[in-house]
């Protein structure tokens, strides 16, 4: 017993000096931040969230555009602050009630998070800010739709609450070695696309890496709906401007030509329980010739693919997944309004834009010609073809929350033969519709 | 410490070296098989941290082209660096240290003086009282946290470690005590009865009979407190909001992005904060075998 109670006082005395020891050393650093976020008086701040990885094209362009800001106000203390993507996606409307909010930061564009945010009256507009710096004029067409939200929060119209300073898409990545093996060209039309894939199935080789598990099969779906449909759909779909026919000609055309993709085995038999990460590696190795995803992908291809590979927008498809990237927001608790739109200026002037421009980033206002890496020149010129037709269509989950894992699912089912499409388009219609409904009157 | 530890065992084989020899003759096969069994057991147990520490030192380019299951062709540093620099890690190093460390001795405080008056003190009320606490320890962290967010505004203690140590230390603690209350529940009354009769108040019998007895119990109540305190994650990541007084779980949660994820990074992040808890768990183990033991042979 009495050696039993010594060992435990060592133990407790142990974690007694550890925590005291950790207390002193500490008190130095914790007390200015408790200070700083209190106190008024203090000298100007900025305070800048953001999610990017540093060696980003954003986190690279971002900080570029620090920098400037810097030189021009040098009495003004810039506070970088890399946050997690969860907690701005999924906290922020906790802690923008707070009192330590950031003066700008990034956020999900769309109705189911900037959007709320709006509604909520815990991001303030930027309608002003936009006409006196002149954005308006710079992000035009469909990069514009995700900046504005209305009183219910849904994207497309009413005031200026976030701004996008670059750009994402949906595209084909393929493998230029295998292509050249099979002796094959760059497709330009769907029909194309198909006798290329038709080839690789007939010398065994599963032509399209994809995944059923999260967004890529959602993405690819979208792509096929595209190739049947126009701005007009997009509309109707994405911002409710009219009713969506689920069983009408494009969603029918689009899911019945990803059916038949899926039974001609253009796509791998396990695509249900595949994610994005195994879509992707398995590209990177080369195991399948073609993978349909986004511009995301780009920096890692360029690093970590032995094969050489190249990229083309969807063959013959005048709209495409795709959209503006997050967007900058100002929370209405901000403490320095001003300085932070001033900011946002900077990230779209041209030195910054070309920043994003070189590392791939898919600049909004940049200039093609700084590039000198011929695949980021490949990339950006596909983009730009988009941004020319005004061809973003944005994401096939955006419009109702919570429908990605309704297309997930529901495409799931397709892959794996337990839905026809009749069926499917049933369940996507009817969540589609109940999202609708508490979104408009709810 | 060393002392002890070393003479145990040698006392240990000195009563029971004829019994031992014995048994090994009669149980010869099956002592094989249990320790295959084990052995087993161990590797499914370790196979996890294994792969963890591969991939740690493996670049992103060898992990896409070979996969997770290789084993490294070359020791790749580059995503320790990246993860330590990137998070700041001794600050958020530092920050996990300190929540976790007063929660554990807080929450520990907290446990005993309370379950001295529900166990011992016999208070009125004391089964509504222990459930309310469990329930209230059984609640979804998703369902108070708007209220735990007002309230430490409220007070100024928003982006503020003590808004963590404070709710931990009273999480915590509703767990501690249940199960200290319903240890004293069971304590020898002859004991307190003798104390009392030599004078001691109602102090003097907690700090001088009631806590030498359970202070095995209260060691394993630290250590618990420790570990749950540094894996917690929502509550620290709503309520610390700037860089510098977040903690380690939240910083390896930074590596994951909108849409792509790091490998190789994340697993060096995984390791790098795993260790403290892990040496922490190893220096206090004894602590807890004793306290699990405790009692057993009185």
């Amino acid at each position: 017993m009495k050696r039993r109670t010594g060992l435990v006082l060592v133990a407790a005395a142990a974690s007694l000096t550890l925590t005291l020891a950790a207390c002193s050393g500490g008190s130095p650093t914790t007390a200015p931040t408790a200070g700083g976020s209190a106190s008024a008086t203090e000298p100007k701040t900025l305070t800048i969230w953001d999610y990017e990885s540093g060696d980003s094209a954003m986190g690279q362009a971002w900080a570029k555009a620090v920098e400037i800001f810097k030189t021009k106000h040098p009495d003004v203390t810039v506070k970088e602050e890399a946050q997690t993507f969860e907690q701005i996606q999924k906290n922020a409307k906790i802690v923008l009630t707070g009192d330590t909010v950031p003066d700008v930061m990034e956020y999900n564009k769309g109705n189911a998070t900037a959007g709320q945010l709006a509604a909520q009256g815990l991001i303030s507009p930027l309608t002003d800010a936009a006409k006196k710096y002149g954005w308006e004029s710079k992000l035009a067409g469909s990069l514009a739709t995700t900046a504005k939200y209305n009183e219910k929060g849904l994207m497309g119209s009413g005031e200026w609450y976030g701004v996008p300073n670059y750009g994402e898409f949906v595209g084909v990545y393929y493998n230029k070695d295998l292509f050249k093996k099979y002796n094959l060209q760059v497709p330009t039309t769907l029909a194309e696309f198909e006798t290329v894939m038709d080839t690789f199935k007939g010398k065994g080789v599963t032509p399209l890496a994809t995944a059923g598990a999260e967004y890529p099969l959602g993405q690819l779906w979208y792509e096929l709906v595209l190739a049947n449909a126009d701005r007009s759909f997009v509309d109707s779909y994405q911002l409710f401007a009219s009713d969506v026919d689920f069983h009408g000609s494009q969603l029918t055309a689009g899911t019945t030509a990803l059916d038949s993709w899926i039974k001609k085995g253009y796509i791998d038999k396990k695509v249900a329980a595949l994610k994005a990460e195994d879509m992707g590696v398995s590209f990177i190795k080369g195991k399948y010739p073609m993978m349909v995803s986004g511009s995301w992908w780009f920096g890692r291809l360029a690093t970590e693919m032995k094969a050489d590979w190249g990229m083309f927008t969807f063959p013959g498809n005048k709209l495409h997944p795709g959209s503006s990237g997050n967007i900058w927001v100002v929370p209405t608790k901000a403490k320095s309004p001003e300085l932070a739109k001033e900011f946002i200026d900077i990230t779209l002037s041209a030195d910054v834009q070309n920043v994003l421009a070189e590392k791939g980033g898919l600049p909004v206002a940049g200039d093609t010609s700084v590039i000198t890496d011929e695949k980021v020149k490949e990339l950006t010129t596909n983009f730009k073809s988009v941004l020319d037709q005004d061809g973003l269509a944005f994401y096939p989950d955006w419009p109702v929350p919570g429908y990605y894992d309704v297309i997930v699912a529901q495409l799931q089912a397709l892959a794996n033969g337990n839905k026809d499409v009749p069926a499917t388009l049933d369940g996507l219609g009817k969540a589609y519709a109940s999202g609708k409904d508490d979104l408009l009157n709810g | 410490m060393s002392a002890a530890t070393t003479a145990r065992p040698a006392q240990q084989s000195a009563d029971v070296p004829v019994r031992k020899a014995d048994a090994r003759l009669h149980r010869g096969v099956g002592r094989w098989f249990v320790l295959a069994l084990a052995g087993l057991f161990a590797l499914g147990m370790l196979a996890p941290f294994v792969i963890m520490a591969m991939n740690a030192f493996k670049s992103a380019a060898d992990y896409s082209q070979n996969g997770p299951l290789s084993l490294p062709t070359e020791i790749y540093t580059t995503g320790l660096v990246n993860f330590w620099t990137r998070t700041n890690f001794p600050v958020k190093l530092f920050n996990s240290i300190l929540i976790s460390g007063l929660v554990a001795v807080f929450g520990t405080l907290l446990s005993l003086v309370t379950a001295y008056a529900i166990g011992i003190g016999r208070i009125k009320g004391r089964v509504w009282i222990v459930a309310v606490f469990l329930i209230a320890n059984m609640l979804p962290q998703e369902a108070i946290i708007y209220p735990l967010f007002t309230m430490a505004n409220a007070v100024g203690l928003s982006n503020s470690q003590w808004s963590v140590i404070i709710i931990f230390t009273v999480i915590q603690s509703a767990f501690g005590i249940y199960l200290l209350s319903s240890v004293m529940g069971t304590f020898p009354v002859e004991l307190l009865e003798a104390a009392a009769l030599d004078g001691a108040g109602r102090f003097r019998i907690l700090w001088s009979v009631v806590y030498p007895i359970l202070r095995p119990t209260l060691g394993v109540l630290m250590v618990f407190f420790f570990i749950w305190t540094w894996n917690e994650f929502f509550i620290p990541l709503v309520m610390l909001t700037s860089n510098d007084t977040q903690t380690v779980p939240i910083a390896l949660a930074s590596l994951q992005g909108d849409r792509m994820m790091d490998a190789p990074t994340t697993n060096a992040g995984a390791l790098v904060s795993l260790l403290p808890a892990l040496v922490f768990f190893l220096i206090f183990q004894r602590t807890l075998t004793r306290g699990v033991t405790a009692g057993s042979v009185k």
